[in-house]
């Protein structure tokens, strides 16, 4: 039998009153990746996914997670989700350890200890599993977010700008996390705003801008479609000035070039018809999806 | 292979279990605070001032005042505990979790008016009991209970419509003095007017008539007449306008808990 998608989403329209935050979005998700929404704030991420867990009810369109409708088959869509808000939540009465197990129940599981104690450790919150919440740093409360989404085993994880107002050294974890999560078979959604972040662990990304998708594709191919590469060439003596349509600067020995991605070296050294005993040294820079997030939204960017 | 989960009755009794240890981890505040309240009350009015009040029914004004405190700290306890709990679950975020996990509105409404009725029940109980006490060192004898399944009938209906209007009232409310103002103007009136302290039969003709409609009035009236045998409204009429007042509450949770906002403040 084929696998269902993780997540599909069709035409979803999300509108507070006048304003549409999420314009007839639809994508779909393949399992076992890990797909980015990106955009800049208020480009309509965290609405897309408040949608898909029902703290927004949807203006008009369709979700579906592993087949099941998330308004008609509520629970069970429900069920097979793990969500990791953006905002950090405080408990008022009860420990880590007491929360994790309230919301194991809640996911129809009663006896957890052992799947929790695993997270707790996994995620360095078991020293502090008998504190109450408010007593747990930034960081732990992040965790915290985290262990709760993955106490019932999800098949799909949502995660919310999960590194926004985190460390570096907690982000490079919280990656190798998601990687492994990843291998274990886990779908993974996630939006943010850092290019970074998506290029390390997409393998494909949406780039959203004002609740609509511009541009859905593999990481890599968006990159390479949309970006420019720079060449720069330093040549053992100074040449004449050239002329050429990729040329950016010439000054003294040094040339710099931006080409499109799939413009090799050697392309650009034959056009030139320069002499490869010239050539002193060589340099390439790659371009980054920073570079192919701006050609797509233009002057948008905050 | 992944385990299996019963999506039906081990979350509803998870959130049962969370609405109860929330309010047994204050338990001084939550329940050791009415009994002392009620205590005043059963020595203020019920010994002091009334030694000087006689009942038309022959009544003593303690065995009178019992029943009334009883349903007022359960009427007021049950709606304490389900708005507290969806109150500060406004405050710090974490009411938000309710709308993401796989809980149906009617296991949130029955698991958070069930959580609310037994505080209620466990600080009616104390109350009872220290009205006994009372009881018997002031007449010298205890009060027995007159009809027993009436009584819990209509502590059920009381404490489950105050659980479900908490409810309906805290998703409502945007700021803590909201919330605290209807409690102020709206729910502690009525209960006090519903005749916990006083019969209506005292009452001018015109008062008389607007107290009949005052829900607290049957619900009081009700457990009045289940523990004594007597009270100012028809025990018939008193359970039919309960029930109907238990369904109106009912219908009001539901509605706020599907259609109300599960964010933060």
């Amino acid at each position: 039998m084929e696998k269902k998608s993780p997540l599909k989403i069709e035409n979803l329209v999300k509108k507070y009153g006048a304003f549409t935050a999420v314009d007839s979005v639809s994508f779909e998700m393949k399992p076992g990746e890990i797909f980015g929404l990106l955009g800049p704030n208020g480009a309509g991420k965290t609405s897309i996914i408040s949608c898909i867990v029902t703290l927004q009810e949807q203006t008009s369109g369709r979700i579906e997670v592993f087949g099941h409708d998330c308004q008609k088959e509520t629970k069970l869509a429900k069920a097979a989700i793990g969500f990791v808000p953006q905002e950090l939540i405080n408990h008022g009465y009860f420990s880590v350890e007491e929360i994790l197990h309230f919301h194991s129940g809640y996911y129809g599981r009663s006896n957890n200890t052992e799947r929790i104690h695993y997270l707790l450790d996994k995620l360095a919150l078991f020293e502090h599993k008998d504190k109450k919440v408010k007593a747990l740093s930034g960081g732990m409360k992040r965790r915290l977010l985290i262990a709760k989404a993955l106490v019932h085993e999800p098949e799909l994880l949502l995660l919310d700008e999960p590194t926004a107002g985190v460390d570096i050294e907690l982000r490079t974890s919280l990656w190798d996390f998601v990687e492994e999560l990843r291998k274990d078979g886990l779908s993974i959604l996630l939006t943010t705003h850092y290019l970074e972040e998506a290029e390390e662990l997409c393998d494909r990304v949406g780039i959203l801008q004002r609740g609509q998708l511009k541009k859905i594709g593999p990481t890599a191919e968006l990159i390479k479609e949309l970006t420019q590469r720079e060449i720069m060439i330093k040549v053992s003596r100074e040449l004449e000035s050239i002329q050429h349509a990729h040329l950016i600067e010439q000054e003294g020995q040094h040339l710099k070039f931006r080409v499109p991605s799939d413009k090799g070296v050697g392309d650009l050294i034959n056009d030139l018809g320069l002499d490869l005993n010239l050539v002193m040294d060589l340099s390439i820079k790659e371009g980054s999806l920073e570079d192919a997030f701006l050609s797509i939204l233009g002057g948008d960017v905050q | 292979m992944k385990k299996t989960s019963d999506l039906t009755w081990t979350p509803f009794f998870s959130l049962y279990k969370r609405e109860l240890n929330r309010f047994l981890k204050v338990i001084f505040q939550t329940v050791f605070t009415p009994l002392i309240t009620a205590s005043l009350y059963l020595l203020i009015f019920g010994v002091s001032l009334g030694k000087s009040i006689t009942l038309s029914s022959g009544l003593s004004y303690l065995s009178f005042l019992i029943p009334g405190l009883v349903m007022m700290s359960v009427l007021n306890n049950s709606f304490q505990n389900s708005s507290s709990s969806v109150v500060s679950g406004k405050f710090s975020g974490d009411l938000e979790d309710l709308r993401v996990v796989p809980l149906s509105v009617s296991q949130i409404l029955w698991a958070m008016s069930i959580g609310g009725l037994t505080r209620g029940f466990m600080v009616g109980s104390i109350t009872f009991f220290v009205g006994q006490v009372f009881h018997y060192v002031v007449i010298g004898e205890l009060l027995s209970v007159e009809q027993p399944l009436v009584l819990l009938f209509f502590l059920i209906i009381g404490g489950l419509s105050f659980a479900q209007l908490g409810i309906a009232v805290a998703f409502w409310a945007k700021t803590f003095d909201q919330m605290s103002a209807v409690g102020a103007f709206v729910l502690t009136p009525l209960i006090y007017l519903g005749g916990v302290f006083f019969s209506i039969e005292s009452l001018h003709p015109f008062w008389k008539s607007l107290s009949y409609f005052n829900p607290m009035l049957y619900f009081i009236n009700g457990v009045r007449y289940g523990l004594l045998g007597q009270s100012d409204v028809e025990p018939w009429m008193a359970a039919g306008i309960s029930l109907l007042a238990l369904c109106g509450f009912y219908f009001l949770a539901r509605f706020v808990l599907k259609k109300g906002h599960y964010s933060r403040w």
